[in-house]
């Protein structure tokens, strides 16, 4: 089972939006897309759901168009954070579409979410603030049961506590390999210790496809206090600078071999410790220059 | 899945046939409350239903209307609003993305929504006829006979769904409400201009017809015009991108042939009534200014924004 993007490009208004992006996403993945405001990330959205009729490319579903058999858009999930119908609708009412839409559709899991985020079925949609939207969306996402699950900024006006309860659900979700999540994100501390694997968006093209697994497994954080101002070479040839303060560094080593390990101890440093990686460090070191990172926050 | 597809539209839009059939029904109470207030205070014995109800002819006087003038209107508004709400309320990503193919989607929304019409229509001449049987007074008889009925309810039912035909459409390929509005009223309106020209067109080639005929004469091209509306649209749906929500038109690529269009039309309309060239320069040039600023506007306006900001 496996959701294939080929050659998806969009035009509007004559200017290219997205161009020439292409992906494979399987169930048990959770993928983010990353990149600046206004790169495409929701326009890539849109058109992989047929909102937006794509210039050109195709959305294969088990080697099967989803412009050509439409059911199979069933196994995909999206929400439209911008521009969906919900609005008019009561939270309890909202079962009643999707129920038609996503025939594996949980109520009762539906029900149950609502009452554990507080959520008053009753409550028009409208007049939710903008985290219960967000919260509601997610809930409606979670109880599809569809395989393939597409977040636009899921985080997005939600409180540390339930962005932590959402990121465990959506985790929960993918432990059987039956569903897989596609989130997009401006933040990438919100997709830290979520995402297995990044898209990056640049010009309207993906530029990178990171497994971070490997990424991580070669790279290092290090703090370190040299004993003059000077930055060594060993540094200024594999290192990427996070952070300067007088003598202290703080550097992301992407590329870490036992040689590089003593070239460092061979400056005797008066502090040399490692520190836990983040996903923005990652993209610090790797990114800094080439794809506007920088400006993402 | 077509029973789940039957299911999501009506569940979608049950809220609006109920509001429009609630209206109808309310609007035609109030017409029968006038002619029961006016018979009131009659008191010579006579029949509310002249004898032309038996002929094959359409029935229509001030007592009473085998089919009531609010049916056009209640065809129309459905046709407007059933198209335009699923725009505006975002409902279309939902039904885009739903597992449903677009062409099953349109021909299900058109066929629910003309049986609703219909249905609507139905009730409304049902519960019409239904208090003028119980509430007339003992001295104003009622009796109907189904020539004239069938004819009027024929006739008129052609040109409802001509009505509903056109508001379906417009609503279809253009993306702003308000313009919306505007447009489809007055092209409705523009459309007594035509009957005039079709009208005329007859009695200049000798075939002159009578107001029986010429109904039966609007009624036809009403139904053709539908038909090829509505198949048009069927061609329309499956292309539509959803990222020119909010343009006037949804089809960039119609934004030239409906300017011609519109600068034909116009202009044959005033040059043939006004009958007269000053007329028709007049028309034709108006009709293109205001057609290019109708169409063109937001660019327009754009640079015209952007202009007064630079200064």
């Amino acid at each position: 089972m496996t959701l294939e993007v080929k050659a998806l490009s969009k035009q509007i208004n004559g200017q290219s939006i997205i161009d020439d992006i292409s992906f494979k996403w399987a169930p048990g993945e959770i993928i983010g897309l990353v990149g600046r405001n206004g790169v495409g990330k929701t326009t890539l959205f849109r058109t992989m759901m047929n909102h937006y009729v794509p210039d050109h490319g195709e959305v294969v579903v088990d080697d099967q168009n989803l412009a050509q058999v439409s059911v199979k858009q069933r196994e995909v999930f999206f929400l439209d954070t911008q521009y969906n119908f919900l609005s008019n609708y009561s939270l309890k009412e909202l079962p009643d579409f999707f129920g038609i839409v996503y025939p594996q559709f949980d109520r009762q899991r539906y029900t149950e979410l609502l009452r554990h985020f507080d959520l008053n079925a009753g409550s028009q949609y409208r007049r939710l603030s903008k985290g219960m939207r967000a919260l509601v969306n997610v809930i409606l996402a979670l109880t599809s049961n569809a395989t393939y699950l597409i977040l636009d900024e899921p985080f997005d006006g939600l409180d540390v506590i339930v962005r932590e309860n959402i990121a465990t659900m959506v985790i929960d979700e993918v432990a059987d390999q039956q569903k897989g999540f596609l989130i997009s994100s401006h933040d990438l501390n919100e997709l830290d210790g979520l995402s297995d694997r990044v898209l990056l968006l640049k010009e309207s093209k993906l530029v990178h496809d990171y497994n971070l697994e490997d990424v991580r497994a070669s790279a290092k954080k290090i703090q370190l206090v040299l004993r003059d101002k000077t930055i060594p070479d060993v540094l200024k040839a594999h290192s990427q600078l996070i952070r300067v303060s007088g003598r202290v560094l703080v550097v992301v080593i992407t590329d870490y071999t036992d040689a590089i390990d003593q070239q460092l101890r061979a400056l005797d440093p008066v502090l040399l410790e490692e520190l836990p990686l983040t996903l923005e460090d990652l993209f610090r070191a790797n990114l800094a220059h080439d794809t506007g990172y920088q400006l993402l926050k | 899945m077509q029973k789940q597809l039957n299911k999501l539209i009506w569940r979608r839009h049950r809220r609006l046939f109920g509001l429009i059939g609630g209206l109808s029904l309310l609007v035609a109470l109030s017409n029968v409350v006038v002619v029961l207030h006016t018979l009131s205070n009659e008191n010579n014995v006579h029949e509310l239903v002249s004898n032309k109800i038996n002929q094959w002819q359409i029935y229509d006087t001030n007592e009473f209307s085998a089919y009531s003038f609010w049916l056009y209107f209640a065809f129309w508004m459905l046709g407007f609003v059933l198209m335009n709400t699923d725009l505006k309320d975002n409902f279309n990503q939902f039904l885009f993305s739903s597992g449903f193919t677009r062409r099953r989607v349109y021909w299900t929304k058109l066929g629910m929504g003309l049986g609703a019409a219909i249905v609507v229509a139905a009730l409304t001449i049902a519960f019409q006829c239904g208090i003028f049987w119980v509430s007339l007074p003992a001295s104003v008889g009622f009796h109907l006979a189904w020539p004239g009925l069938l004819t009027s309810w024929a006739s008129g039912l052609a040109c409802s769904i001509g009505f509903f035909a056109i508001c379906w459409f417009a609503a279809l390929i253009i993306g702003q409400t308000g313009a919306l509005a505007i447009t489809v009223i007055g092209f409705s309106l523009s459309l007594t201009g035509v009957m005039n020209i079709v009208e005329s067109i007859f009695g200049k080639t000798g075939m002159g017809l009578n107001s029986t005929q010429f109904s039966w004469l609007w009624a036809g091209i009403s139904l053709v015009a539908a038909l090829i509306l509505f198949v048009w649209g069927a061609y329309l749906y499956p292309r539509l991108s959803l990222e020119h929500n909010g343009e006037y038109l949804l089809f960039p690529g119609l934004k030239v042939p409906v300017y011609i269009v519109f600068v034909v039309y116009v202009t044959f309309l005033n040059a043939w009534n006004a009958a007269d060239g000053t007329s028709a320069v007049i028309a034709f040039l108006v009709s293109v200014a205001f057609g290019y600023f109708w169409l063109w506007r937001p660019s327009i306006m754009a640079k015209w924004h952007e202009r007064r900001s630079r200064s």
